[in-house]
């Protein structure tokens, strides 16, 4: 993965326990500055080995870990730099999905080398969506669960996410939700 | 051409455009226009809900007459602002707009991806700079971060290099003790030859040691070289076999040495480098060959370069002068040539000029060029003469006249705060038959200066509140002729060593101290 997803696992681990313990984490791997440069593409190995760090720390599984990333990264990609890309990409939960892929298309041209992925919603109905995932990558369907999580808190909404088919390179998740204000 | 789109797909493709009747009245509209004005209504009169800027909608909607001329409208509530251009169909018109892409206009009708079609391009590179500015702010985030950690490793090594030398201090201080001791040990008359064993076991793991502190010398960047009256003909006779290798088969390399038996204080192997390293630099401004010579002459004069303002008073001088028949340099290298990091060479480290003229100037000398292109340059390099650099400079307003003023020849006023090896070392100069005054701080000797004149100062430089370079500055002004060793196991930045000091590294080795002793007395 780039950089700017290490940079956005470091701002959880900080936030959730202190700047020491991510110099822990460094220490620990034997990780520095050079493995948190933006637009760098990096071994998805080193990333699997900074968020099986994070988890333990945070007293997480891997899986849950992914999750809880998926969901901090909406918030912390909502609050940082990219804040504007993300106003432009949806106002609303269905809105920010379908153009999901417009988004990555930005993000692919600009940093090349990079493997995104693909979503499709497949059925929109008032409180639920379907929606098609593909990936070259594998393993990361939990991030992606905390992703469309991360959203539902980001648009005011409550509702859970959940896979209902996986198979390599592909999941179906199917995403309830209703007004957080009702 | 005729293409029939679903309106889904219509909408898709331009997400804000209008069908019009042939009236002029709205017919439909897409997902853009519906969500952002809700409230227009189907048969409705265009004219009602929008402005076409600078023409009529009939105008602009005439195909025979304008048929790629752009339409721009603005609506009269909800300030949209809308571009394209207007189409025929068999009942009416289709106006193919899309929103406006300022940033001002993006942010105040808080427009989405989903109000643009899909295939705009404009959207998308929109899109592209707003992921291209978080990279950039990004970047300069790291760009700080990476400086920062630079910084703080540069701090870190600073703190270690000093620490190291604080540890090399104390370790050099002890190590002394038990060397200076263990020779006292060893000029002890006893038949005894464990003893003698046991001395030399002492002994011989105190040079052990002292390899470990020079190890933490070098971690804290400090020179341990000794400084002391040298001849610069003999350094560079001993070393003349070794300087015809340095210029190579190609190069001729001719000597004249004529500074004979006088010295001036310095380091060996500092010097070695200087010569070594201009004899390289003559090498390389003749890649065809040529000739190198190396003369030493003593002067009377300033020191300092003849054409600089004098700013020190005439001495005399060893002149070493290395001349070569290569390529020279003109003006505008000339000016750079002592610059540190800069090189006319492609591979050059722009270090070894700058590094000369450190050392020149550190041994209270001074180095300049003189080059003619197509002719050669020649290198002048000239150092103080010993016994004038060791006598401190005259300074009448000082003198006392209750100081005895004639200081017996074999006098010296030992400093030393360890009280171990002021006992050791006052037993060694007293057995080689000099008289010593021994004190255990800088103040003490103070106030042995102000009671009578010393041939020698002999002190060490770290000490509590006042340091032995300190010390050495005041005697120089209260006694002028005074001689002076300083001697440590680190030499602390702040300790501002003068020209023509003598300086030993601590542990002392009694051999060389009497040495350096005897030549100075």
């Amino acid at each position: 993965m780039y950089g700017m997803i290490h940079r956005g696992i470091r701002s959880m681990v900080q936030d959730k326990l202190g700047e020491d313990a991510w110099f822990a984490l460094e220490q620990k791997i034997g990780i520095g500055p050079t493995e948190l440069l933006t637009g760098m593409v990096y071994d998805d190995t080193m990333t699997i080995a900074i968020i099986s760090e994070a988890a333990a720390r945070l007293n997480l599984t891997t899986s849950e870990s992914l999750f809880e990333f998926g969901r901090y990264w909406i918030e912390y990609a909502s609050r940082g730099s990219l804040a504007s890309a993300m106003d432009l990409t949806g106002h609303d939960l269905v809105s920010f999905i379908s153009n999901l892929d417009r988004l990555h298309l930005s993000v692919g041209m600009a940093m090349p080398g990079s493997r995104l992925p693909n979503f499709n919603v497949v059925l929109s109905e008032p409180g639920f969506l379907k929606v098609e995932y593909h990936s070259q990558r594998t393993g990361l369907e939990n991030f992606v669960s905390g992703l469309f999580y991360g959203l539902i808190e980001r648009f005011g909404l409550i509702g859970e996410v959940a896979i209902a088919d996986s198979a390599t390179c592909n999941a179906v998740f199917e995403i309830r939700y209703k007004d957080g204000h009702a | 051409m005729f293409v029939q789109l679903t309106d889904a797909q219509l909408g898709k493709l331009f997400p804000a455009y209008l069908l019009l009747d042939k009236n002029f009245r709205l017919a439909g509209s897409g997902p853009s226009i519906r969500k952002l004005l809700p409230g227009l209504q189907i048969g409705h009169a265009f004219d009602d809900y929008f402005d076409v800027i600078s023409n009529d909608v009939a105008t602009v909607c005439d195909i025979q007459e304008r048929p790629d001329h752009p339409i721009e409208i603005a609506s009269k509530c909800g300030n949209l602002r809308l571009h394209g251009l207007a189409g025929q169909q068999p009942d009416g018109y289709f106006l193919a707009l899309r929103h406006v892409t300022t940033s001002q206009y993006l942010a105040s009708q808080q427009l989405e991806l989903t109000d643009f079609g899909y295939a705009d391009p404009e959207i998308q590179a929109i899109m592209l700079i707003a992921v291209q500015r978080a990279m950039l702010e990004e970047a300069q985030d790291t760009a700080l971060e990476l400086a920062y950690e630079r910084q703080r490793y540069s701090a870190l090594l600073e703190r270690t290099s000093r620490v190291s030398g604080y540890l090399a201090h104390d370790f050099n201080n002890l190590l002394s003790i038990i060397s200076l001791n263990t020779e006292r040990l060893a000029r002890a008359p006893s038949a005894d030859g464990k003893i003698a064993n046991l001395t030399q076991i002492i002994g011989d793991t105190a040079a052990r040691g002292s390899e470990i502190s020079q190890s933490l010398m070098a971690l804290s960047h400090q020179s341990s070289e000794t400084l002391s009256a040298l001849s610069i003909d003999d350094i560079i006779t001993e070393n003349s076999a070794f300087l015809k290798t340095v210029v190579g088969s190609k190069v001729g390399l001719s000597m004249t040495l004529h500074s004979g038996s006088c010295k001036a204080v310095l380091s060996y192997n500092g010097l070695l480098n200087c010569i070594i390293n201009l004899l390289i630099n003559a090498r390389e401004a003749m890649p065809d060959g040529g000739h190198i010579s190396v003369a030493t002459t003593v002067r009377d004069g300033l020191a300092n370069k003849t054409d600089d303002p004098p700013e020190s008073s005439p001495c005399k001088y060893i002149a070493i002068e290395i001349a070569d028949t290569g390529s020279g340099m003109n003006e505008a290298l000339l000016s750079r040539a002592f610059e540190p990091l800069f090189s006319s060479k492609p591979n050059g480290t722009g270090l070894g000029l700058a590094s000369v003229r450190e050392y020149a100037v550190e041994m209270g000398g001074d180095v300049w060029l003189e080059s003619t292109p197509g002719e050669g340059t020649r290198v002048f390099l000239h150092f103080p003469i010993a016994l004038d650099a060791m006598m401190c400079p005259d300074d009448p307003s000082v003198e006392d006249a209750s100081v005895d003023a004639v200081p017996n020849e074999r006098s010296i006023l030992l400093v030393e705060d360890e009280p171990y090896a002021l006992e050791a070392l006052v037993e060694m100069l007293e057995m080689e038959g000099y008289f010593v005054t021994p004190c255990l701080s800088a103040a003490q000797a103070l106030e042995a200066l102000a009671k009578r004149s010393y041939r020698l100062l002999l002190s060490d430089i770290v000490m509590p509140q006042q340091d032995g370079a300190e010390l050495a500055s005041k005697a120089c002004i209260a006694q002028p002729g005074i001689r002076v060793i300083l001697m440590s196991g680190y030499v602390p930045e702040t300790a501002a060593l003068q020209p023509g000091w003598m300086f030993m590294r601590k542990p002392l080795a009694s051999s060389e101290l009497l040495g350096l002793i005897d030549k100075l007395m």
